[in-house]
């Protein structure tokens, strides 16, 4: 691919800044570093979002506590729960794409690199705005990530806290909307669509769901800002299950744009180290086509509760997930079966992604289903099957990205060791913390209350969930202090230095220099010939069997 | 077909949501879920129209790029020229007298050029 070099500095009226300076970073147009600024937003705001759940996870240890007020732990799950979709998930996922897509493809930059910032600048004010609500006199918004109305109303929520909530959600979410669409149209030659890696086939059907759900959101929020105007309005039911109808035409699609990136990273780790090809592309590819469609037509079933739900269809779609699910995950269990495995860190997470997604999974079939839901509604059964869902299974994939990726967008490695204790903290803190969850559901405690009595007999369940995020906090530590630490060994010229291809990758951004250069490929990292999804394995059994030849001559 | 995949894949995914939509028909639903539905059906198929107009103007795999850095100091202007105006939502319409200028400003730049180029 040629590149035509930066514009003149005859033809702009800006001026040359240093690479590394502040104001290099927050108008860079290079892909890489928006990506960057996006995950590292997302990175910090998930720290204070498990900070808000640790607080509550504090309040329940124990029967009739009082840490902290009602109307503050309202607060609490609100933020908690908008912040984690809205502001951490969603936008961290998309961030990797932006950051790896067009290396993967071998393009050298973003399509409509500005527009793919300004959503970046977007993301990161509505963050701040929605925050902000902790600031105003009635505190921050306090009516749930969903924010019903007539409850979320002006009536029933009055202060600034809820309207700020809608214009940060409004502007993080048109973000979002903005910071998609490159694979389409910036493949380098070569790269034909079903060339393209599992992970940027993972970004391509994201951003179909961001186009054709998200806009649903920025109209339930226009509904609740006229309503909030005129709560009258809220008094017709019609817009009470309209908003609830608008709200869940994205927050349903929205789950899966926080899963597949992490889903496809984890795909991408399995094969890598397996030593293996990924098994069934073309079946993972169809199956991630079929499984975002149907995602786009179960909303229905977070709605059943409400009598004014068609339960057969929605229940119907919600059990047909299962089928595209089934080949993913017949596909990466294939893929490991017969590999070589290697258990670095990024496999360990990846490897944990498998059995705690199933759980997630199969009990979101199990809310699917009427005759279950109307039992477990609203109970920390749906809390615990949203947590395997984006902790146990997302989560788990995010992290096995970062420590995939980190050597490929430092320059170092991130310490293995502090990486395995991590690890086997995450896995033991996740299920200790979610598992009881289920039980508790189960046994009948509501989601959403700040204390319960003794009597209930949800003491010791909640204990052990409490214990449970304790060792949650005690391995976010350990992955905080290995990056910090590793970026300052980095800083002093101390770290290991990655090679250009640490674990034996097989798509292309790993035949570029870690980190890669502004335009990506250069002449001495040029972009290796594409002949499948996995190109960079291909070379390399190329040159093994030129090798063996080479040696069998006489 | 080979030539324009991705309108296809755009366009077809479009498709079988019209298709889900369909089957819903079937089983009956309140209206304004077939206006919600219809309605993201309607937006992925000019989605999908936006893929194939840039595809027919253009090779299917590029060749060719340009850095696209003509401007980018406009960006964060405007991004906070909107915060302003999510703002006035909140505390009253005097903060569009903010946002204006800035908006301007940022038009300023944009038509100037200005950019943080990276040296």
């Amino acid at each position: 691919m040629t590149v035509a070099p930066p514009t003149e500095k005859s033809d702009i009226g800006g001026r040359p800044v240093p690479p590394s300076g502040w104001l290099g970073w927050v108008t860079s147009t290079d892909h890489k570093r928006i990506g960057l600024l996006t995950a590292g937003t997302s990175f910090v705001l998930f720290v204070g979002m498990g900070t808000l759940a640790l607080t509550m996870r504090a309040q329940l240890a124990q029967p009739e506590q009082e840490l902290v007020s009602s109307h503050l732990y309202n607060q609490l799950f609100t933020i908690h729960g908008s912040g984690m979709i809205y502001l951490v998930f969603t936008p961290f996922a998309l961030g990797m794409g932006v950051y790896l897509v067009p290396l993967q493809i071998g393009a050298p930059g973003i399509a409509m690199a500005r527009l793919t910032l300004l959503g970046y600048w977007f993301y990161a004010l509505g963050a701040a705005v929605m925050l902000a609500g902790f600031a105003t006199p009635l505190r921050a918004h306090a009516d749930g990530w969903f924010s019903y109305p007539p409850m979320a109303d002006s009536v029933h929520s009055p202060g600034t806290g809820t309207d700020l909530w809608i214009a940060g959600v409004f502007l993080a979410t048109t973000g979002t909307i903005i910071m998609g669409w490159t694979v389409l149209r910036k493949r380098t030659y070569g790269m034909t669509m079903l060339r393209l890696p599992v992970f940027s086939w993972s970004m391509i059907v994201s951003c179909l769901m961001v186009i054709g759900a998200f806009p649903a959101l920025l109209a339930a929020l226009g509904l609740l800002a006229v309503g909030r105007a005129d709560p009258s309005m809220f008094d017709q039911n019609v817009w009470n299950i309209g908003y609830q109808h608008l709200f869940w035409f994205y927050g349903h699609p929205v789950v899966y744009v926080m899963f597949f990136p992490y889903l496809a990273a984890v795909a991408e780790v399995l094969a890598v180290f397996s030593g293996r090809r990924f098994f069934g592309y073309k079946g993972t590819v169809l199956s991630l086509l079929v499984f975002a469609a149907l995602s786009m037509s179960v909303w229905g079933h977070h709605m059943f509760a409400t009598g004014q739900a068609t339960n057969d269809y929605y229940s119907l779609t919600s059990i047909a997930l299962l089928v595209p699910a089934g080949v993913e995950y017949f596909a990466m269990v294939g893929t490991i079966l017969g590999g070589r495995l290697r258990l670095a860190p990024p496999m360990l997470f990846a490897l944990a992604f498998i059995p705690q997604f199933l759980i997630g999974g199969l009990t979101g079939i199990m809310v699917g289903t009427p005759v279950i839901d109307y039992h477990v509604t609203d109970s920390y059964f749906v809390v615990a099957h949203l947590h395997y869902v984006l902790f146990a299974g997302s989560a788990f994939g995010l992290f096995g990205a970062v420590y995939f990726w980190f050597p490929k967008v430092t320059g170092v490695m991130l310490g293995h060791r502090l990486g395995r204790l991590r690890f086997w903290l995450l896995v033991l803190g996740t299920n200790v913390t979610f598992l009881p969850m289920f039980a508790l559901g189960y046994l009948g405690m509501p989601r959403r209350i700040s204390s319960y009595a003794s009597f209930e007999g949800f003491g010791w369940l909640n204990l052990l969930s409490s214990i449970g995020a304790a060792f949650l906090a005690a391995a976010m530590t350990v992955f905080a202090v290995n990056v910090l630490w590793t970026l300052r060994k980095r800083t002093l010229g101390s770290a290991e230095k990655a090679p250009d291809d640490p674990w034996g990758g097989h798509t292309l951004e790993w035949a570029t220099s870690s980190p890669p250069p502004r335009l990506n490929f250069t002449p001495d990292h040029p972009v290796p010939p594409v002949t499948s999804f996995a190109p960079l394995l291909d070379l390399r059994q190329k040159q093994k069997e030129e090798t063996a030849a080479d040696r069998s001559r006489p | 077909m080979k030539r324009h995949l991705s309108f296809v894949v755009v366009a077809g995914w479009g498709l079988f949501n019209g298709i889900l939509l369909a089957v819903l028909a079937v089983y009956g639903e309140n209206s304004i879920v077939y206006w919600l539905w219809g309605g993201a059906v309607v937006l992925l198929e000019l989605a999908a129209v936006a893929v194939l107009a840039s595809s027919r103007s253009g090779p299917d795999q590029h060749v060719r790029y340009r850095v696209p850095d003509r401007a980018a100091g406009a960006v964060v202007p405007i991004a906070f020229g909107f915060l302003l105006i999510a703002l006035a939502f909140v505390y009253g319409w005097w903060l569009l007298a903010l946002a204006g200028p800035l908006l301007l400003v940022a038009v300023a730049l944009a038509v100037r050029g200005t950019t943080a180029r990276e040296e």
